[in-house]
């Protein structure tokens, strides 16, 4: 066969058909082999083939015979092909089976073929010629409706063979363009002949010449999905906003809608505290400003946060955000300036802050007159609240989750409370073991009796797990060459 | 052998403990006990810990709000449940 040393730049029906067309005829020999080969393989093949060979059957006998030499050569490519088994090898014994709908005869059989194969074969027997291109489009069609596969395709097929009926009686075959071969067109009895094969291969089997669309259309699907996975759920919104390109436009609009869900719940649960969530979620509609409504919804929160601001800093933060929704309906670029700005406003919020925290301090010189004072409020405050803060900076970490400024003031109250509590803890300890001293055991009795030490649970394993290695020498015991021991007990 | 207490290789220590900053508290609060040098140390653990679990039970508060950020109210009643526990 010609088509087969050509070399095959793509597997598509335009090249298909041109390959029908030159083996044309190929039935009869085609159609025994073909029979040995479904019976090797079922597979995609093997309905195809079938079907062209009860065609080739009744059909080639009458058609005409020429083509047994090039059919064999076909037939010994359709037994490698079918080997083989790539679609490319799929299409080319499609081909080859298919002439019988080529220009040298118009067949419908092909069509009909696929429907039911036995029909055909009688009605292919029974008629010939012009006679066999209506019945077996008759047929088909009848039999199309009876319990077949692929109603939705029968259909097709049911026009297709009306229409082909009426192009084969009143034209000659026609070679339409490859191209037209696809379920579409109805011009050519070949493209029809070719496209319902086609279906019912793909319907029995997965499709021959579908195989390469789906996987295409599955992995620019998969593509899309893992780019708006990767939009949502890794991209940080500011980088969204910076890349902006257009294949982002559909994740960011997938995930507008999400981020305009999320955005009812803080105008729901507590207005005055969405300051920050606000801010939170201004940085990540970011990305979604892109769709109006999100900016819209942004301004309308914004505008509903300016009404129930508290505190003076919030004050100073609304005022920011009235102009915000101004320049958002203008621009993304805008908004995502301004949210750093406005960020900057929290953080920078010393009279709030010293307002806070003046009161622990406070408390601190009335409860401890006696204590002698090292510097006055000014050391007593920055080192320790540098200490608090610290440990403020550890819990955001432990946290995982984004925090409020206002949050954090009040874990370091929680420390200052903490300490008080652990201080006294550690006297009554001590006290109780007639020390002055607070010692490893004290602490050790202190954390049994919170819960953290259990007896599944030893210091050593706590130790081990939360403090960094030069820590962990020091606390547990270790032994080392020259029989020593290090810390000593 | 005494074993050295700073490694040769980097003497950088990720998450150091204020050991000053601890033991100047507890100084300041009680200043007629003194404090072991080693348990300072377990102090610094025992606030990790403490730490460690405000931090886990204001995310289970903030989770249970459906708030994708942990807000006052979360850590004031984590707060409560935490300190309560922590209690000698």
């Amino acid at each position: 066969m010609a088509d087969r040393y050509r070399p095959d730049s793509e597997p598509t029906t335009r090249t298909l058909l041109q390959r029908v067309l030159d083996t044309a005829d190929l039935r009869t020999p085609r159609r025994r082999r073909s029979r040995r080969t479904l019976a090797q393989r079922t597979f995609l093949e093997s309905p195809a083939s079938k079907r062209l060979s009860s065609q080739t059957k009744t059909t080639t006998r009458r058609r005409s015979h020429g083509a047994r030499s090039v059919v064999r050569l076909a037939h010994v490519q359709a037994n490698g092909d079918l080997e083989e088994q790539t679609p490319r090898t799929l299409l080319k014994n499609i081909l080859l089976t298919a002439p019988e709908s080529s220009i040298v005869m118009p067949d419908s059989v092909m069509k009909p073929v696929e429907v039911s194969k036995v029909v055909q074969s009688s009605r292919q027997e029974s008629s010939q010629g012009s006679l066999e291109l209506q019945l077996p489009e008759l047929e088909p069609s009848l039999t199309l409706a009876p319990g077949l596969p692929a109603p939705g395709k029968r259909k097709q097929r049911l026009r297709l063979s009306v229409f082909q009926q009426e192009v084969n009686q009143g034209l000659t075959r026609s070679q339409e363009p490859p191209g037209n071969a696809d379920v579409s067109s109805l011009t050519s009895s070949l493209s029809l002949t070719f496209a319902t094969p086609l279906q019912p291969q793909s319907v029995k089997r997965p499709g021959l010449a579908r195989r390469p669309l789906t996987r295409r259309a599955v992995d620019i699907g998969a593509l899309l999905q893992g780019l708006r996975d990767n939009s949502l759920a890794s991209a940080p919104p500011a980088d969204i906003v910076l890349e902006d390109t257009q294949p982002f436009s559909q994740p960011l609009v997938g995930c507008s809608p999400s981020v305009h869900h999320s955005l009812p719940h803080p105008s729901h649960i507590g207005i005055e505290d969405t300051e920050r969530a606000v801010s939170h979620r201004r940085q990540s509609i970011g990305p979604g400003q892109q769709s109006h409504k999100v900016t819209e919804a942004v301004g309308s929160q914004e505008v509903m946060e300016a009404r129930k601001s508290k505190e003076s800093s919030e004050d100073e933060d609304t005022s920011g955000r009235p102009a915000g929704p101004e320049l958002a309906s203008s621009t993304p670029d805008l908004l995502k300036t301004k949210q750093p700005h406005q960020f900057l406003e929290p953080p920078s919020l010393p009279p709030g802050v010293a307002v806070l925290s003046s009161e622990p301090l406070e408390s601190m010189p009335v409860r401890l007159p006696p204590r002698p004072r090292t510097a006055g409020p000014r050391h007593h405050q920055d080192p320790y609240k540098a200490g608090l803060s610290y440990y403020a900076k550890l819990f955001s970490f432990y946290a995982k989750m984004p925090m409020e400024k206002k949050a954090l003031e009040i874990v370091e109250k929680c420390l200052d409370k903490y300490f008080q509590h652990l201080c006294n803890d550690l006297e009554v300890f001590a006290d109780h073991a007639g020390r002055k001293t607070v010692k490893v055991e004290d602490l050790e009795l202190l954390m049994r009796r919170q819960g953290l030490v259990t007896d599944q649970i030893s210091l050593h394993v706590l130790v081990e797990r939360h403090l960094p290695l030069e820590y962990r020498q020091l606390l547990i015991p270790c032994a080392f060459t020259g029989n020593s021991v290090f810390p000593t007990q | 052998m005494a074993f050295s207490t700073t490694v040769a290789q980097k003497k950088h220590v990720k998450r150091k403990a204020p050991r000053g900053f601890l033991k100047r508290v507890f100084k300041r609060r009680k200043p007629h006990l003194r404090l072991e040098t080693r348990s300072d140390l377990l102090i610094h653990l025992n606030c990790l810990l403490f730490v460690h679990r405000l931090a886990e039970e204001s995310r289970t508060n903030a989770c249970e709000s459906k708030c994708g950020v942990i807000k006052k109210d979360h850590v004031l009643s984590a707060a409560k449940v935490i300190l309560k526990k922590s209690r000698g």
